[in-house]
């Protein structure tokens, strides 16, 4: 009889382990997990989730977006796309440079922030921590080589001359998110078809020419 | 093999159980911590705080926007007659007021670009139909200013004197 109940205990026990091990893998609230590994929009590299910021039907998304995306904006007032990897495909690193190019995009304003593995701010003083639509305005103001759009450099070290600078000091391993605020209702509908999302050209890494 | 089948059968209910209660909870616990972490972090109950500038050391959340202003209010309406009434002061750029549920939903956005915004909600359990209900008796109330430099944020704190996030008791 006890050995009966202790095969009852075990399958008990052994049964809520693996439902709660999967709700967490399955809905992505493993720890370590980003908000790069999910999404249900990707556009040239550029992955965004639409359902962060909506009341969603299902029960996994809702539980992933409460993970990822805590008191994070409906999509109608803003969406968020996130890059790992330069335009060869090869992941972001602290020890190369990269050019990041931004041209008009369908929304009212928008950002590029760079976070470290760990989705933070990368540790650095450098007062370099993203580009956005108002930098553009005011640094090309006279500038006849540039139209519309955004050029900046991504690397450890603050550029010569004028370029504007995303500083990745401190984060080995990073990634690009690109925020647009008020985004175009075209964006949200046909987002592949809309969006030309920002270039990342990897220029050098470790002091060789790319 | 009939024995075996009594402990499967207890297996898999258990593991759907587990399952299905895990997403069941998990946004409510995760807000449960976020309001809690806030509180910790001295963001007031029915008042908005402002926090820091966001920066590398500042930062206290995952994905922060270093471009923006943030301001917070913790609400919690107890009787069905409370309401919390919000005021966005006016900010010449985007800014949005939302409100996110203890379940983490964002189940009001107001944009207020340029002008002033003024909203009401309610409790769970209110009688009337005329102001929106807050799914849950807890939330918290979240402003966002556009201030992308040093010079706009200590704009935007300034403009902050004029939000309000006040208990009403009927």
């Amino acid at each position: 009889m006890a050995k009966r109940v202790a095969v009852y205990c075990f399958a008990a026990i052994t049964g809520i382990a693996l439902g709660l091990a999967s709700a967490i893998y399955m809905a992505g609230l493993w720890p370590g997990t980003k908000p790069l590994d999910f999404g249900d929009v990707e556009v040239d590299g550029w992955r965004s989730d639409f359902a962060i910021g909506s009341e969603a039907a299902n029960p996994y998304t809702r539980a992933r977006v409460a993970r990822h995306g805590l008191l994070a904006l409906a999509k109608t007032e803003a969406v968020y796309f996130t890059r790992d990897t330069d335009d060869r495909g090869e992941p972001l690193r602290e020890d190369c440079t990269y050019r990041l190019s931004v041209g008009k995009m369908p929304a009212d304003w928008w950002s590029v922030t760079l976070y470290d593995a760990d989705s933070m701010l990368p540790m650095n003083d450098d007062e370099a921590l993203s580009v956005n639509l108002g930098q553009d305005n005011v640094a090309r103001i006279g500038d006849e080589t540039v139209g519309y759009g955004l050029s900046a450099v991504v690397s450890p070290e603050r550029p010569d001359g004028r370029d504007l600078w995303i500083s990745s000091r401190g984060a080995p391993t990073f990634d690009l998110m690109l925020r647009l605020y008020v985004p175009s209702e075209d964006l949200l509908e046909r987002p592949e078809a809309v969006l030309t999302p920002p270039t990342i050209e990897r220029m050098s890494c470790d002091g060789e020419a790319a | 093999m009939t024995r075996w089948l009594g402990p499967l059968l207890v297996l898999v209910v258990s593991a759907l159980v587990a399952h299905w209660a895990t997403l069941s909870l998990a946004p409510g616990v995760i807000m449960d911590r976020a309001l809690s972490a806030l509180e910790d972090r001295g963001v007031a109950m029915h008042a908005f705080t402002a926090p820091q500038r966001i920066t590398p050391k500042s930062q206290q959340v995952v994905r922060s926007s270093p471009d923006l202003f943030y301001s917070l209010c913790r609400y919690d309406l107890e009787d069905p007659d409370d309401r919390l009434s919000v005021t966005m002061a006016q900010w010449p750029d985007y800014q949005s007021l939302s409100f996110f549920d203890a379940e983490t939903n964002n189940f009001l956005t107001s944009r207020g670009t340029g002008r002033s915004i003024a909203i009401e909600i309610a409790a769970p359990d209110a009688a009337s139909q005329e102001v929106t209900k807050s799914p849950t008796q807890r939330g918290v109330v979240l402003i966002r200013r556009l201030a992308p430099t040093q010079e706009l944020f200590n704009a935007a704190k300034a403009a902050s004197a004029g939000d309000a996030c006040e208990l009403l008791t009927r």
